[in-house]
């Protein structure tokens, strides 16, 4: 297991390395001088000289790059370009909404998508496992931000059940409570298809097994052969589906931000994008892309120790 | 010694159980109301730099600034543009290069800066000739300090809009000289000092909070508190005010066609101000273009009625010009008009045909849907037209020769710009020296600069009107435009709700009160 955890360590290590140096030469490879689109077109030349001198711009790709990998080893994401803010602080800050939208979405999709598989898959062809089959086809396949206006539009226009834009007031749970409903709403929609129809194929592939008709010719109750034999090993599969799921949510949420005008990592991301301002990207880029691969580590680990036959593969 | 176990299932079942608990924690966040003595306002994007010397201007800078900052005059939708502020007890404009103006006594700066002297006018304006927007300030030349509280501020020339366009707006605030001095000279979003109604509470990308000032001496504005949301995507602001959590929203001209058809209860629309203009360029130096009678081919080819009742929802008003309507040398005819076969008729009198054109526009919903109108005008007398939609980064610098040689290749585009509340500041970007930075159509006209100066220093109304009549019509004579729309900044707001505007579209906060 140490030997499996450290090659894991290794590669993920190698993985962010990789990705912060493509995410590097893509985001200087967008179209438009950062320079003029930051700072708008009455800046003096004077003013622009001296930003791009500040920004590093001035200097070749290389040596931009080796700067911010020697910051971000020595704990400093850079400054925003135009408020002069910490990008640290400003990711501490908007990081905690994005995990709880991720977490809250991805929650409620398994609470319902896995019962829903188990069931499909244990009366297979049932009406059960058809109205299932619908609903997850129909899930996945109705974009997520449709489902966001449709909501806004019963719960919050029509009802007035829910509110819309925001995430809470501070230090009132509930509160925040009620600004989450919608958006986990409209992200965790689809997971609740992909992980109904994932189960259900792992538990008809494991109820097929021959300890599982030892179980049941044992005489076992059919809730004690499911929950206790089947369930447990036809949820590998979906660990790792959950890992990368979470792992893609943490930047993957931004339709949700900017419908429901939350703060949030994706947000920010596609906001500083527009400017051009290259710190905040990169600083909330990188954040993400280290927790998704902390998040799909802590997967794979969770699943090697579940089932100790993965650990000779990597 | 107690061993820490964990069976795998244990394990399963205590994950599940920490999720559910995670999701009922506390968090940050920030606050949701829309009632009471508290107004809730949209911000269609972040604050960005409040800093008048080196912003973007406009909205939302301009909204936050008049809250917690002094200025000489504020704007006004009324004749002549502009208002002595609640921060003056007098101001008057002795002749055409002298303004005398006293303070109110009392109004004091945060952070112990004690009260705001003409010192601070002075350093302010004198900071702005060095600034980004020092073209605000071509005319102005100095302030006389009388005593702390009165002076004479001194222009070099006449200058027509000085009162409306460069004090009233937002680079005309007052700072505090002691306050930036000892910040170094320039600031983003934290100013070292403010004067105002209002406190300002501000979070990046989320919010900017207006609170009661207790330093504030000056008259009480109409709600004690302000919540400006970030809400960037304009639905979602339309939506979030149907939903009770906006009092005042802008509103794109899509949402703004549907609410004249069904207005949400409660609700109303004002329209701020049509301070924008919008245009077809065609590059005059094209060699595809370079013939006169192919441009005015296409200036008669393009059906603008049809592109303001397609793309605009018949909510934008038609354009003959770069002057807004309201304003001192709105045209309200061009020189040309809609007329195929007289389209048909040129292209055959210039020996022009299979042309094949780009036409660049931002990749916007409704300038896509205004670049597709004009493929269909043009496709109608043989102009096959390539739309090319762009990013807003490689959109503006696309005719700039500093930015790369696509200078070179501009056929035609799609351009709106924003407009201040005179003439000048439209013009100000077709002048000479601006070939190759804004002229992007690349033409020159002597007459065009003797009236830009004529324009600039003359104070009679009809004859400002007449000078930038003939500006617009020397434009249009190059054959390098295509007038489309005046687009309308459209507000829905709650009917209990008297909201103010600038002429140029920002809502004046303070001045907002129970309708």
């Amino acid at each position: 297991m140490i030997w499996y955890l450290l090659k894991r360590l290794g590669l993920s290590v190698l993985i962010v390395l990789l990705a912060v140096a493509a995410l590097f030469i893509m985001l200087h490879s967008i179209p438009g001088d950062p320079v003029s689109i930051a700072l708008g077109p009455r800046a003096t030349p004077e003013v622009q000289a001296a930003y791009a001198e500040k920004m590093h711009l001035d200097k070749p790709l290389v040596f931009q790059f080796l700067i911010f990998m020697g910051n971000v080893f020595r704990g400093d994401l850079g400054t925003d370009v135009f408020s002069g803010n910490s990008v640290s602080a400003m990711l501490i800050d908007q990081l905690p909404y994005t995990i709880m939208l991720a977490v809250a979405a991805l929650g409620w999709a398994v609470a319902v998508g896995i019962p829903l598989g188990c069931l499909s898959a244990i009366w297979p062809n049932s009406w059960i496992d058809r109205v299932t089959g619908i609903l997850s086809v129909g899930t996945i396949a109705v974009p997520s931000f449709l489902m966001s206006i449709w909501a806004i539009l019963v719960f919050a226009i029509m009802l007035r059940w829910l509110p819309v834009i925001g995430a809470g007031d501070a230090g009132d749970p509930l509160d925040q409570l009620r600004h989450l409903i919608l958006p986990a709403f409209a992200v965790g929609l689809g997971w609740v298809g992909y992980l109904a129809r994932m189960v259900r194929a792992s538990m008809l592939e494991v109820m097929g097994e021959n300890y599982i008709r030892s179980a049941r010719a044992f005489g076992l109750t059919p809730r004690t052969v499911v929950f206790r034999y089947a369930l447990p090993v036809a949820i590998l599969p979906t660990i790792t589906l959950i890992g990368v799921g979470f792992g893609g949510l943490l930047s993957g949420t931004v339709f949700a931000e900017i419908i429901f005008s939350r703060p949030g990592v994706g947000r920010i991301i596609y906001d500083m994008v527009q400017a051009r301002n290259f710190p905040v990207v990169q600083g909330a880029v990188l954040v993400t892309i280290v927790l998704y691969v902390i998040v799909t580590l802590i997967a794979d680990l969770i699943v090697s120790w579940l089932d100790p036959r993965v650990r000779d593969s990597l | 010694m107690t061993k820490l176990t964990q069976s795998r299932r244990g394990f399963l079942q205590t994950a599940a159980f920490a999720g559910a608990a995670g999701l009922t924690g506390s968090w940050p966040g920030i606050s949701w109301s829309a009632t009471g003595d508290t107004l809730t306002v949209r911000f269609d994007t972040d604050m960005g730099s409040l800093d008048p010397g080196y912003y973007v201007g406009g909205h939302p800078p301009n909204d936050v600034n008049w809250c917690i900052m002094p200025a000489l005059v504020h704007a006004s939708e009324q004749s002549p543009g502009w208002v002595a502020s609640p921060y003056v007890e007098s101001l008057e404009v002795v002749d055409s290069t002298h303004i005398d103006f006293t303070l109110k006594k009392g109004l004091m700066w945060s952070g112990g800066h004690g009260e705001v002297t003409t010192a601070d006018v002075a350093y302010s304006y004198d900071r702005m000739k060095e600034s980004e927007w020092k073209g605000d300030y071509v005319a102005y030349d100095r302030v006389d300090i009388k005593d702390s509280h009165s002076g004479t501020i001194v222009l070099n020339q006449p200058f027509a809009p000085f009162m409306n366009m460069t004090l009233a707006r937002g680079t005309g605030i007052i700072l505090c000289k002691a306050a930036m001095e000892a910040a170094g000279g320039k600031y983003t979003t934290e100013p070292p000092a403010t004067c105002g109604p209002y406190v300002m509470e501000y979070k990046a990308s989320q919010y900017v909070k207006m609170r009661p000032n207790p330093e504030w001496t000056g008259p009480k504005p109409a709600y004690a508190n302000i919540d400006c949301i970030v809400v960037t995507d304009s639905e979602a602001g339309a939506l979030a005010f149907e939903a009770g959590e906006l009092d005042c929203a802008k509103i794109t001209s899509t949402a703004y066609a549907r609410y004249q058809k069904n207005l949400p209860e409660g609700g109303a629309l004002t329209v701020a101000g049509a301070l924008q203009y919008m245009w077809m360029g065609i590059n005059t130096e094209n060699p595809k273009l370079a013939d006169i009678k192919v441009r005015q081919a296409i200036q008669h080819a393009v059906d603008k009625n049809a592109v303001i009742q397609g793309a605009y929802s018949g909510t934008a008003e038609p354009s003959n010009g770069i002057i807004c309507p309201g304003l001192i040398g709105h045209r309200t005819e061009s020189g040309y008009s809609y007329d195929p076969a007289k389209a048909k008729a040129l292209m055959d009198e210039a020996g022009v045909s299979g042309l094949t054109l780009t036409l660049r526009t931002l990749n916007a919903s409704e300038r896509l849907l205004a670049a597709q109108i004009i493929q269909a005008n043009l496709q109608a007398i043989g102009i096959t037209v390539e739309i090319i939609p762009l990013d807003s980064g490689p959109f503006w610098e696309m005719g700039q020769e500093s930015k790369g040689d696509t200078w070179q290749d501009l056929e035609l585009w799609l351009m709106r710009y924003g407009a201040g509340p005179d003439p000048f500041e439209a013009t100000q970007w077709f002048v000479a020296d601006q070939v190759g930075i804004w002229n992007w159509e690349r033409w020159t006209s002597d007459e065009f600069e003797e009236l830009y100066k004529k324009g600039m220093a003359e104070t009679n109304p009809d004859e400002r009107h007449k000078i930038y009549v003939r500006m617009q019509e020397i434009m249009e004579e190059t054959g390098g435009y295509v007038w489309l729309t005046h687009e309308p900044e459209v507000f829905i707001h709650s009917d209990g709700v008297d909201p103010q505007f600038a002429s140029s579209g920002e809502m004046q906060l303070p001045y907002f009160k129970p309708a």
